[in-house]
């Protein structure tokens, strides 16, 4: 039988050129990998010779004991050395790959524009950076030095069996492609289970998650029951396609066993035939037989690295996927400093089918206060978003001192105009690394937004100071603690323009008031776009922007729109009480 | 209060030791696993014979030249190739149910265990950290028991076997065989604790990986807008050459068995063949028995070796089974106690309550207060002043240090879960939505909804004034909640909040700037709404926008560890703006 044949079931059908193609930066070590499980795999075939040779040499009185006892431990020990430094290289070598493939990816993620991280969602990138890439390196692992070792064990036994004796190694051949033949399909239907097992998985991962996310709302209302019943659901369906794989395991090994007693039954039925006859040697038949039972490992072996490779090249699909992933459009290159002008011009924004702004224009003179009011949902965040360039208009044009500000380097234009966000994020590192978390903020403009922000108490009482490490999800610090720190953090760039996001929402009336009088006094020249809910607060701006459902309805001073607007002032009516204390 | 930081607490128990904690898992199972126990005692029996018939056939027949007695025992051996693949099969499918159902009842448990767990406890750890736990570690568990669990069983009894035969057939010859496995046997218990510690240190690491990786992206926008691509990218990077290290580690402590354990199969073929025919020239000995035993040597070291495999297997699932069993190992310490005597009427009384967090400072010092039913509270205060600690305290998410609460005139720690989740109603500063719909989240854990038409679920809304909010969702009820940041902005979050909780009817609903990011037309809808709650409803609405609170029959200051009453709206606003502050 031609070796072509044999090697056919071998060759795992699914293995995507792209999983070795990345393999092509590390050539060398690929190829000491390949070197090493050769030499290991071929000194170990050649040990049964040397068994059978002393059999048969005692068998005709010319037994060196001696000789083998040298010949046989040199050969033990030499796959010793070789398999160890295998196992070596394999680790290094994977977890090699698998540390670059991580960098590489999230460099990718780092350059993507926050647009393409909220769309991909923060779970599946996770996914990529953690099991995916597992799911790789087990390839690099596992795969490599397994095919090179399965596929020169199941040659090499093939040329030596026919070596010794070749009709009866024809018969025991016959095993590799009937072995192969209910590997190949048994393992097609276990993919498809496979791939049912994951989508479980991520079904019960997701119940999971939300069940630690979601903890204290579920402890306040006490739905653990319903908690626990979602779980149960997903936790029996996993148990039910793991029994539906198991089912197919159970066949698969029984299966290959009973091949290969058949092919005991025929070496014995063939071999002793020719013993008896005088054609074939004891010690050969010795050797059959053991030559059989190392052709059986490598050819499970080999199904299940299809397996892997299978796992692996969806892994790597997805992975490459990000990695392919259309960069943010590159920047301008414009560095100008900003006199801090904004102009909006026709600014349609859409997710998907959904118009979240339509048509908004407006000005911001450089060192003007402007307000931007208007009910939940009317796209209010999304305005200050455009303006940071964080996402991108579908229509229109941002300006920024009369030039797009498509022509600006986004580094130069962040360092310039500066975000508080309405959500507090934290991050884990001191107070210190929060507040001067931008490369531009200097010692000087962190204490002057520390003063500005009315941190200073705060940050005096703590036993550590500005060097107190906050907390993952910021457990240590208070909401208005918080908003404060965020407030900090963009102050501390020595912005031109000051975009804030319902920064009032968590601060007190009476620091909310001292905070601003402080902005106004530190940092006069700058431009503020306030998005708020309190009139109150913003009448003395120099206009007022009432957003409503993506449309600008009116555009002036407060006493304008208290004369010109009625949707103005059914707001301010709904807020009057509270002028009177603010 | 506990504490309930499983990083501080987590401890490296012994394989075995962390096996034996999971035998009560095992013990329902005792009938199915006696069966595949026989199944698979037949199994390797028959494996075993099988080369003994082969070398008994060599011995007798084939050298004497009697083909027709090899023709038999050729029928005698497919005989048992047959009654092994029933056996294999039988065995395989048992050990795999028995697996497969334990590690249902393992995922359980852990689920139910969290669900038990305070909310402390989630404070207390990173949730990236926790969802690794039970999502990789268990995952962990699962390959080892849906993969390497039967041959585990197998293989020890493969073993056990092969070592019986080979004693039997000759014991010195046995015995000398056998010599080998006996040194890899004191290697392995003498390494396999720097493999453990080794391994479950990359756990860790990977770990931090995950925890990082997620703040990162979930905070992805503040990186970019502050130009710290490079802070991810850093971060990232340590995190990354951390976790590199220890996986090599891991990985060369894991690679150290597999080799030594081939070699030691060599020497053990190496002893068979030259003591084997140094007894065979002695007359003690055939060619047959030889042959058989070289097959024995294989039957036994060939299994052993990939023991070591498994072991490796089995030592990742022990660490992962670690991680988690420190999870089941801990007790919500927020039971609830007997039932006392009523005190009075009022809703809710603060009674010397004190509160400080595990090695925090003191938030409550001794705050007494009284919350009459049907009325509306406020709380007002610096922020950091100890607001959310009250409330929090009021819907027994913690419980005092010292002092007690009472809700109804009985103390808040004798109600049952579901009475007190009947009683209270409390919408979070950040409120939490499902994957979904709206309408599954504002019927979110409540009954009481649970079989209604979408038309009877309308008229329940309008009932509740609740309708008029749908309107700001673009969907209605069915606009879809997808997990983390999506279409819903931070105002409608807090509306379906809102709805999810006033729905629920409860007698005492707390609001904790709730409504801080929904604009003050809506918040006008809102407060028709809590106006027009039943009567006997009372409000505690923590809030700093003033006129959210002006409506309050009484008005609390919280700040510096006490809780006093402002008596007016001007007493209120005085003291927010003179007071001193501790903020």
């Amino acid at each position: 039988m031609p070796e072509k044949d044999i090697k056919a079931p071998a060759v795992p059908p699914t293995a995507g050129p792209s999983l070795f193609g990345l393999l092509g930066s590390y050539k060398g070590w690929v190829a000491l990998l390949v070197v090493l499980a050769l030499l290991s795999n071929l000194i170990a075939l050649v040990m049964p010779l040397l068994i059978s040779r002393g059999i048969d040499a005692f068998g005709t009185g010319a037994f060196n004991l001696r000789l083998t006892v040298i010949e046989f431990t040199a050969a033990a020990a030499a796959v010793l050395v070789f398999t160890y430094l295998l196992s070596l290289v394999q680790v290094y070598v994977s977890e090699l790959v698998a540390r670059d493939l991580r960098s590489e990816l999230a460099a990718a993620v780092s350059r993507q524009s926050y647009a393409f991280v909220q769309r991909t969602g923060s779970s599946l990138l996770l996914t990529n950076l953690t099991s995916d890439i597992d799911a790789v390196k087990m390839f690099v692992s596992q795969a490599i030095s397994t095919v090179v070792s399965s596929i020169s064990v199941i040659v090499g036994s093939a040329i030596l069996l026919r070596l010794i004796d070749a009709p009866l190694a024809l018969v025991v051949l016959l095993i590799v492609p009937a072995i192969g033949a209910v590997l190949f399909f048994i393992f097609r239907q276990m993919r498809v289970l496979f791939k049912k097992t994951q989508e479980v998985i991520d079904w019960l991962n997701k119940v999971i998650n939300e069940s630690i996310l979601g903890a204290a709302l579920i402890r306040v209302i006490d739905s653990r029951s319903l908690e626990e019943k979602k779980f149960h659901e997903a936790n029996s369906r996993a148990t039910s396609v793991a029994l539906q794989l198991l089912g197919l395991f159970s066949v698969l090994i029984p299966v290959v066993w009973l091949i290969s007693g058949l092919a005991t039954i025929a070496i014995l039925l063939l071999g002793g035939h020719f013993v008896i006859e005088g054609s074939m040697t004891i010690g050969d038949f010795s050797a059959f037989n053991t030559y059989l039972g190392m052709l059986i490992f490598p050819m499970f072996m080999l199904s299940f690295i299809s397996n892997v490779t299978a796992r692996s090249s969806a892994s790597y699909k997805r992975i490459t996927d990000v990695l392919g992933a259309e960069p943010e459009p590159e920047g301008g290159t414009l560095k100008a400093t900003l006199r801090g002008d904004v102009e909006l011009k026709n600014v349609s924004m859409s997710f998907g089918e959904k118009d979240v702004l339509k048509d908004v224009s407006f000005s911001v003179p450089a060192g003007s206060r402007t307000a931007i009011i208007g009910p939940t949902g009317a796209g209010k965040s999304q305005l200050l978003y455009l303006l940071t360039a964080l996402t991108r208009p579908s229509k229109g044009e941002i300006r920024f001192d009369g030039r797009p500000i498509a022509e600006y380097d986004p580094v130069s234009l962040h360092a310039q105009v500066a975000f508080v966000f309405q959500d507090s994020v934290v991050f884990n590192m001191t107070i210190r690394e929060n507040i001067a978390f931008s490369p531009d903020a200097t010692d000087e403009s962190l204490q002057k937004a520390i003063r500005t922000a009315e941190l200073q108490d705060f940050i005096a009482s703590l036993p550590e100071g500005l060097d107190t490490v906050v907390s993952e999800r910021g457990g240590n610090v208070s909401g208005g603690q918080k908003q404060r720190i965020m407030l900090a953090r963009a102050l501390a760039l020595n912005p031109k323009v000051l975009l804030l996001d319902d920064f009032t929402a968590r601060v007190d009336a009476q620091t909310e008031q001292k905070i601003l009088a402080n902005v106004a006094r530190e940092y006069p020249g700058l431009a503020l776009i306030s998005v708020t809910q309190k009139i109150a607060s913003v009448e003395s701006y120099d206009q007022i922007v009432l957003l409503m459902e993506g449309e600008v309805l009116a555009i002036g001073t407060h006493t304008h729109l208290m004369e010109t607007s009625p949707e103005y002032v059914q707001i301010a009516d709904s807020q009057r009480s509270t002028v009177t204390y603010e | 209060m506990n504490n309930y930081n499983l990083s501080t607490s987590a401890g490296q128990t012994k394989p075995m030791a962390a096996l034996k904690k999971l035998l009560p898992y095992l013990s329902e199972e005792r009938s199915k696993l006696l069966g595949a126990l026989a199944a698979m005692v037949v199994n390797s029996g028959l494996n075993l014979i099988t080369p003994l018939i082969v070398g008994w056939t060599v011995d007798t027949a084939v050298t004497s030249g009697d083909f027709g007695l090899v023709l038999r025992n050729a029928g005698i051996l497919l005989a048992c190739y047959l009654l092994a693949f029933v056996a294999s099969y039988a065995q395989t499918v048992a050990m795999g149910n028995v697996g497969q159902r334990v590690l249902f009842k393992l995922r359980s448990s852990v689920f139910t265990k969290i669900q038990s767990l305070p909310v402390a406890f989630f404070n207390q750890n990173k949730a990236g950290d926790l969802i690794s736990r039970i999502n990789n570690d268990t995952d962990k568990l699962n390959q080892f028991f849906s993969q390497s669990l039967m041959q585990f069983a197998a293989n020890i009894f493969m073993i056990i076997g092969a070592g019986i035969f080979l004693l039997v057939i000759h014991p010195r010859l046995g015995a000398a065989t056998l010599a080998p496995a006996v040194f890899l046997l004191v290697f392995t218990q003498f390494v396999s604790a720097w493999i453990r510690r080794k391994n479950l240190q990359n756990l860790q690491a990977t770990g931090g990986l995950s925890a990082e990786v997620q703040e990162s992206l979930d905070n992805f926008k503040v990186i970019v807008a502050f130009n710290r691509r490079d802070y991810f990218r850093e971060r990232f990077r340590q995190e990354n050459q951390k976790n590199f290290k220890a996986a090599i580690s891991a990985g060369v402590a894991s690679g150290t068995l597999t080799p030594l354990y081939g070699f030691c199969a060599s020497m053990a073929q190496l002893v068979v063949l030259a003591y084997g025919i140094l007894l065979i020239a002695q007359g003690d000995f055939t060619v047959g028995l030889l042959i058989s035993f070289l097959f024995y040597v294989s039957r036994f070291y060939d299994p052993l070796r990939q023991m070591a495999m498994l072991w490796a297997n089995f030592q990742l699932a022990m660490a992962g089974w670690d991680r988690i069993s420190a999870i089941l190992l801990l007790e919500s310490d927020m039971p609830t106690v007997p039932v006392e005597t009523s005190r009075n009427e009022a809703l809710m009384e603060f009674d010397k309550v004190g509160f400080r967090y595990p090695g925090g400072k003191e938030v409550l010092r001794s705050a007494s207060f009284t919350l009459e039913p049907g009325k509306t509270y406020a709380l007002v205060g610096p922020t950091g002043g100890g607001k959310t600690t009250t409330a929090s305290l009021m819907a027994r998410l913690f419980d005092p240090t010292s002092g007690t609460v009472y809700l109804g005139g009985r103390d808040i720690r004798s109600y049952s879960a579901p009475e007190r989740a009947k009683k209270i109603g409390f919408i979070l500063q950040e409120p939490f939505l499902f994957t979904g719909t709206v309408r599954d989240n504002i019927l979110y854990g409540n009954e009481a909804y649970a079989g209604y038409s979408a038309a009877g679920l309308g008229a329940a809304l309008e009932k509740t004034n609740l309708g008029a909010l749908l309107s700001r969702f673009d969907g209605g009820l069915d606009t879809p909640v997808r997990a983390g940041a999506d279409g819903l902005s931070l105002g409608q979050r807090q509306l379906i909040a809102f709805m999810r909780a006033v729905l629920r009817d409860p007698e005492l609903l707390i609001l904790d700037e709730a409504t801080a990011n929904i604009d003050t037309v809506t918040e006008q809808l809102l407060e028709d709404i809590l106006k027009r709650l039943p009567a006997h409803t009372t409000r505690v609405i923590i809030a700093h926008r003033l006129n959210t609170i002006e409506s309050a029959d009484e008005i609390f200051f919280v700040n510096g560890g006490e809780i006093t009453p402002a008596g007016s709206m001007e007493h209120a606003v005085d003291m927010l703006l003179h007071g001193h502050r501790q903020s």
